[in-house]
């Protein structure tokens, strides 16, 4: 399976469970986007998060289509787009809505040191 | 006032569309963001951070907003910006990448602090209204450009609007049903304006040093619904998206002293309660206490717009001028200027 060092596409529910799963298995830190086809502001930030994805194996980068996945955006209260969401250890510990780059790599840098700590 | 500084006063280009598959209903929103990024060069800026909803999209610019709706685009940029340079490119992508077809197009702007710094086509009115001629395609034929008065002759609120015969059909669309507020604020009370300063070495993005001045400064309260996409520049200067349904807020800041200026602009509906605007207005009003300031309210109702100029009366403020103008596409312009009793 391509994973590390990729932004992981989560099509399916099971998918997206078995991706969290995994994830909270390892007690890495797990971002989210929550993203939609139709929204500019998503194709903005895409190239970006692959960057980050790449460079930092460490973290888990997941995509949600809100379309593809309804339910899972409604639980989770996704009203505009990209949202990211960051979780450890199966808890959302922050979040960043809108495609802001600078205040993503802050926050991924910040929870990144607090889980190696 | 000083001789030369940052401009302040956005140039506002709205273009609307006619032509999209109701079913897919994106239209505009499917443009690739590379694209957009040539536009953007060709006026010379970048965005700097963006959000989207279902309705929607909106990018905070390097020099002011840009909003992106199925059918609609609406593109605001400040300082020496070629705003009208975005026309010709992006007439070509809506109606050859998409098949779309222009149906309105309307240009605004007040009076630049520095007007001589302006590059063209942005030197004069007549010369932008020249450009805006010659870039828009001949069935876009009911055209009229207008300066409208205040009682000074450096408060004039400049309008461009151009329509197809689209406007002469007895359905109206649901944007008819918009009125668009666009307000200019300057001479900034000093002492909120520093808010809009970054300290020295802060540690901080331009995001979260963003978000802080939209929390110190109460801009947050002023439509506590609305998502909000902010960004501090550095050293000093703010810049504000909000996104409420298929709303949009925007509000831009220059706040250096000689040359102080802030921008608000917001939708709402005909049918809303009036009420809400006065309240959003008051809000403003209070983050920055500019000197002057100037309210220019379009709408296709004129009855609808005399009775929202009626009640705009900003807090400490008294009215010194209020101008009406009709333009194409039935909609009508009203342009009031107030200043501050403290004056």
């Amino acid at each position: 399976m391509a994973e590390e060092g990729q932004v992981i596409g989560c099509h399916t529910e099971e998918a997206w469970s078995e991706q969290l799963q995994k994830g909270n298995d390892c007690n890495k830190l797990i971002v989210v986007d929550f993203t939609a086809s139709w929204c500019g502001p998503c194709r903005f930030i895409a190239p970006f998060l692959a960057e980050l994805a790449k460079k930092l194996p460490n973290v888990t980068f997941l995509k949600v289509d809100v379309d593809e996945l309804k339910s899972v955006a409604t639980d989770w209260a996704v009203e505009a787009m990209p949202t990211f969401m960051f979780l450890k250890e199966g808890k959302i510990v922050d979040k960043v809505v809108g495609a802001k780059k600078e205040e993503l790599q802050q926050k991924i840098a910040k929870h990144v040191s607090t889980a190696s700590a | 006032m000083a001789i030369s500084g940052f401009e302040g006063f956005e140039k506002r280009l709205e273009l609307n569309f006619s032509g999209d598959d109701p079913v897919i209903g994106i239209g505009l929103r499917q443009l690739d963001f590379e694209s957009l990024e040539e536009v953007l060069h060709a006026v010379q800026c970048t965005v700097v951070s963006a959000v989207g909803n279902q309705y929607f999209d909106s990018y905070v610019l390097s020099e002011s907003s840009l909003f992106v709706y199925p059918t609609k685009i609406i593109i605001k940029t400040c300082g020496t910006t070629q705003l009208l340079k975005s026309i010709r490119p992006l007439i070509l992508l809506a109606c050859d990448h998409l098949g779309l077809s222009l149906c309105g197009c309307r240009y605004t702007r007040g009076s630049f602090i520095f007007p001589k710094a302006q590059p063209y086509p942005h030197t004069s009115f007549r010369e932008e209204v020249i450009f805006l001629e010659e870039n828009l395609p001949s069935h876009v034929c009911y055209r009229k450009a207008s300066v409208m008065p205040s009682s000074s002759s450096h408060h004039l609120w400049h309008v461009f609007s151009a329509s197809d015969e689209s406007h002469m059909a007895v359905q109206h669309s649901p944007d008819d049903m918009l009125f668009t507020i666009e307000v200019c604020m300057t001479e900034l009370d000093r002492v909120l304006a520093r808010k809009f300063f970054r300290r020295l070495d802060d540690g901080k993005n331009g995001d979260t040093a963003g978000k802080e001045m939209t929390e110190i400064t109460g801009i947050n309260n002023i439509n506590s619904n609305a998502t909000i996409c902010d960004f501090a520049f550095d050293p000093c200067g703010y810049s504000m998206n909000g996104i409420d349904g298929d709303r949009y807020s925007t509000i831009h800041v220059t706040p250096e002293d000689g040359f102080s200026y802030a921008s608000f602009e917001c939708v709402g509906y005909v049918y809303d309660d009036h009420d809400d605007i006065v309240e959003v207005l008051k809000k403003v009003v209070k983050v920055f206490r500019p000197a002057t300031m100037s309210v220019s309210t379009t709408c296709i109702s004129s009855e609808v717009l005399n009775r929202v100029t009626k009640m705009i009366q900003p807090q400490g403020m008294k009215c010194r001028s209020c101008t009406m103008d009709d333009f194409p596409a039935a909609r009508s312009v009203a342009f009031q200027t107030f200043t501050s009793r403290r004056k």
